[in-house]
């Protein structure tokens, strides 16, 4: 019977993970995915540990994947257009190499015997959520405390990335009356000879910029 | 027939290959980001298989932490593709091959 209920959420997994390789548009992989994270969390209650499966359902499937879901369809993502595959020379030598490693596991597995461990499921409550409270709490709390810093690093970073600054950098002062340029004309991908030179007047430099002044003539 | 602890290493081993399949193969920022989500669930599934078949609490404190950074690289990981595509109006990473934001 078990053995049934993982074929099933295996296949699943395995199903929704190549489904959201193959998939042109992000939105239907990252639905994909979250297949992929639920069938995940039916194999956790399979393997007794309860507590992780609600976790992954809750930042996993909830958290992480509604904010994916907003960047996509904050960013508008188009579908992938079918480009021209790059490195077409390479294909043949890619095909060799996988047989070769496909060989190899196949190897290894049929000669390496089974691990003499015995394997017994008792009846245990090592997936239970006060046991890993407990070992959260005494055994890992350093890991545990040092996690908390990560994730204030994280809340501050990412303020610092997404926050609307454009291309002037977070310490530029903008004066009032000052110029003020399209953002084509500060866009620096598009301006093509950027190096500097060196005038020593006024008119020189009008000279260079091809902005004569008139009153000098 | 029980499922033994090799089923769930195959099943996860398939997991963490199409995982880097799709980084390798995928040209948008976000879909080789969901890649590399995949590819930490894969690493999670044969921790808490070890951990259960093992009757070991450590595996499933180490998926918990593994989730955690997850959560912070999501963070940053959108922050920085927004970021991103806010300068280069694209998420296709041959558009964004240089260091320079």
């Amino acid at each position: 019977m078990t053995a049934v209920l993982f074929i099933l959420f295996a296949g699943l997994a395995i199903g929704c993970a190549i489904s959201m390789v193959v998939q042109r548009n992000p939105l239907y992989s990252a639905i994909s995915l979250i297949g992929v994270f639920i069938s995940l969390a039916c194999l956790y209650v399979m393997l007794a540990a309860p507590f992780i499966a609600a976790v992954q359902v809750i930042v996993y499937a909830g958290a992480i994947m509604v904010l994916v879901v907003f960047v996509i369809m904050l960013l508008n993502v188009e579908e992938e257009d079918r480009q021209p595959l790059r490195l077409r020379a390479l294909v043949p030598i890619a095909v060799i190499l996988a047989a070769i490693f496909f060989a190899e596991t196949a190897f290894i597995i049929y000669f390496v015997q089974a691990s003499p461990v015995s394997l017994s499921r008792n009846v245990s409550d090592v997936g239970l959520t006060s046991s890993i409270g407990g070992g959260l709490f005494t055994t890992y709390l350093l890991p545990f405390e040092i996690t908390s810093i990560l994730l204030l690093m994280a809340i501050v970073g990412a303020m610092t990335l997404a926050r609307s600054g454009g291309l002037l950098p977070s310490r530029a002062a903008v004066v009032p009356g000052d110029q003020v340029f399209s953002k084509e004309m500060m866009d620096r991908r598009e301006a093509g000879d950027l190096t500097p030179v060196v005038t020593h007047t006024t008119e020189e430099a009008a000279e260079l910029l091809g902005a004569r002044d008139e009153r000098t003539k | 027939m029980i499922p033994q602890l090799s089923w769930y290493l195959a099943l996860s081993a398939v997991l963490f290959t199409v995982g880097v399949v799709g980084v390798i193969i995928k040209r948008n920022v976000i879909a080789m980001f969901m890649c590399i989500e995949l590819m930490l669930n894969a690493v999670n599934l044969t921790f808490v298989a070890f951990s259960s078949f093992f009757h070991d609490i450590s595996g499933q404190l180490f998926v918990f932490i593994v989730m955690t950074v997850a959560a912070a690289e999501a963070a940053v990981g959108l922050g920085i593709i927004i970021a991103v595509f806010r300068n280069r109006e694209s998420l296709d990473v041959d558009d964004a091959s240089s260091m320079r934001l």
